[in-house]
């Protein structure tokens, strides 16, 4: 599952966030996530995409953006092959 | 500026059910809730007679608050919900904004911190839940009350162990009377049914095991036979309210709340001390201004334990001397197990509905009257009082913490 989707799964099924509102532009403040949520929100994409997003670079307002931050981790990670 | 306190909503999410009038009826009846209920995983769990509740809390909490609430805080706002409902008090606007709540309860989010330790112990890793900390601490039922209801005045949150609510309704009451409020959500959630709890309260040595004649008969309390207590789930919260408060907005109110007293008993953790309870007794009589002769029901606080019915039998005694013939006491905790936290606003509900209904629940299960325990217990069939006046609840808690409540027909 790419890391957008599984963002806007996340949101509607765990959440309870209305699936209409979600879109790339859409800003996590938009949909009603206070910094709690957020936080947590964070600690369910580190668990899903063995990643770790460092502190300095949780700074994304967007869905869209906040998948990016996770692809571009994703991508860097070592490979464990 | 004392002032006269009126209970004039009640909301429960109990073993019995949330409807408060049902709930008394079933207890009325001498129904138990109690059942034998398995807690925790496959290999290392364990069956306890319970009174445990089958609880979702539905569309009242949305979905992303409900998240970060724990199981008590759910039940608690739940009640909160049910009680306002009761009172006729709209949900929305800000009907409550000058109100405090108060909220009892013994631990807080028990199964958050049984799954932080599970998350370090049993996968090994520190990497926790981040909302572990609002969600475990005591105080989060009263914050999300006052969230959801937006009430900005205090919110309160008293651990006490068994006595939690019973003093949580008590302060809330001293506040509406003395004039610093005019009204209060005020009660007690508790939500401990869980393995990582059951493990430690297993070793107290207070917890009876299942009766032979079933989960239903395992509460006993004044019986010969008892051997303990039976743990209970759930909350309960009251809406309190001055008179003027009350009569402005045209409120039927259930039962009057005239008086509270809180003593310790300076002896035991686990052990009580008649002398210390007749001191909370005599306490909330003189805070009434009540002479002990127009009490006419107990609502005990008697657990089921062999040490602590005999003991608050003595301090009744030493409390009403010779009225203690005349008066008559239950304990219902023999039909819905013991809430710990929310266990006195529960049986000060309870009280308040014999009051208005002049009925008393029995003491169910109480086939054998333990000698130590010989005044009125009211055994297995409720009945009724029709000149039921003044009614107190007890609340003895361990650590030797002591609250009465004294309640007066509205």
């Amino acid at each position: 599952m790419s890391s957008y989707a599984f963002l806007t799964n996340t949101l509607v099924d765990k959440y309870g966030v209305q699936a209409q509102a979600i879109g790339p532009e859409a800003t996590l403040t938009e949909l009603g996530l206070d910094s709690l949520t957020l936080t947590e929100l964070l600690f369910d994409l580190e668990d899903k995409f063995d990643v770790e997003i460092p502190e300095d670079r949780a700074t994304f307002r967007t869905l869209g953006e906040a998948a990016a931050l996770i692809d571009g981790l994703v991508r860097s990670k070592p490979s464990t092959g | 500026m004392a002032r006269r306190v009126f209970l004039t909503g009640l909301g429960f999410v109990t073993p019995h059910g949330r409807d408060p009038e049902q709930v008394f009826e079933r207890l009325y009846r001498g129904e138990s809730a109690i059942r034998l209920t398995r807690t925790g995983t496959p290999e290392m769990g364990a069956d306890h007679p319970l009174a445990a509740i089958d609880f979702e809390p539905g569309d009242l909490i949305p979905k992303i608050q409900a998240l970060f609430q724990s199981r008590s805080a759910q039940m608690a706002v739940v009640a909160a919900h049910g009680a306002l409902a009761s009172a006729g008090i709209p949900r929305e606007g800000d009907a409550l904004r000058d109100a405090g709540v108060y909220v009892g309860t013994g631990v807080g989010g028990t199964e958050v911190i049984q799954e932080a330790y599970r998350v370090y112990y049993e996968k090994r890793s520190r990497r926790t839940k981040p909302s572990s900390v609002p969600m475990v601490m005591a105080n989060a039922a009263a914050s999300h009350i006052s969230m959801t209801f937006g009430i900005r005045g205090p919110s309160q949150t008293y651990a006490i162990a068994c006595s939690s609510s019973a003093v949580s309704i008590g302060e809330a009451f001293r506040a509406v009377r003395d004039g610093y409020l005019d009204i209060a959500l005020a009660g007690g959630t508790e939500a401990i049914l869980n393995d990582g709890s059951m493990i430690v309260w297993e070793r107290v040595g207070a917890l009876a095991s299942l009766h032979p004649d079933g989960a239903e008969a395992t509460s006993r309390p004044f019986d010969l036979g008892r051997r303990g207590f039976v743990l209970g789930e759930g909350s309960v919260m009251l809406v309190i309210e001055s008179e003027e408060r009350a009569a402005a907005r045209g409120a039927t109110p259930i039962a009057e709340i005239v008086g509270y007293g809180a003593s310790s008993d300076a002896h035991n953790l686990l052990e009580p001390l008649a002398d210390g309870q007749r001191l909370a007794m005599l306490g909330a009589l003189r805070d009434a201004g009540i002479e002990r002769e127009q009490v006419g029901y107990v609502n005990a606080h008697a657990t089921g334990t062999p040490t602590g019915d005999a003991v608050e039998i003595e301090a009744i005694k030493e409390a009403f001397g010779e009225h203690a013939q005349s008066l008559a006491i239950s304990s219902t905790k023999s039909m819905h197990g013991h809430l710990v936290g929310a266990t006195g606003a529960l049986e000060c509900a309870i009280t308040a509905l014999a009051l208005k209904q002049r009925r008393i629940p029995p003491t169910a299960n109480l086939t054998d009257p333990d000698p130590a325990c010989d005044l009125d217990c009211v055994p297995l069939v409720g009945r009724e009082a029709p000149s039921l006046e003044v009614a107190i609840s007890n609340s003895f808690a361990f650590g030797g913490s002591n609250a009465t409540l004294v309640l007066k027909r509205a």
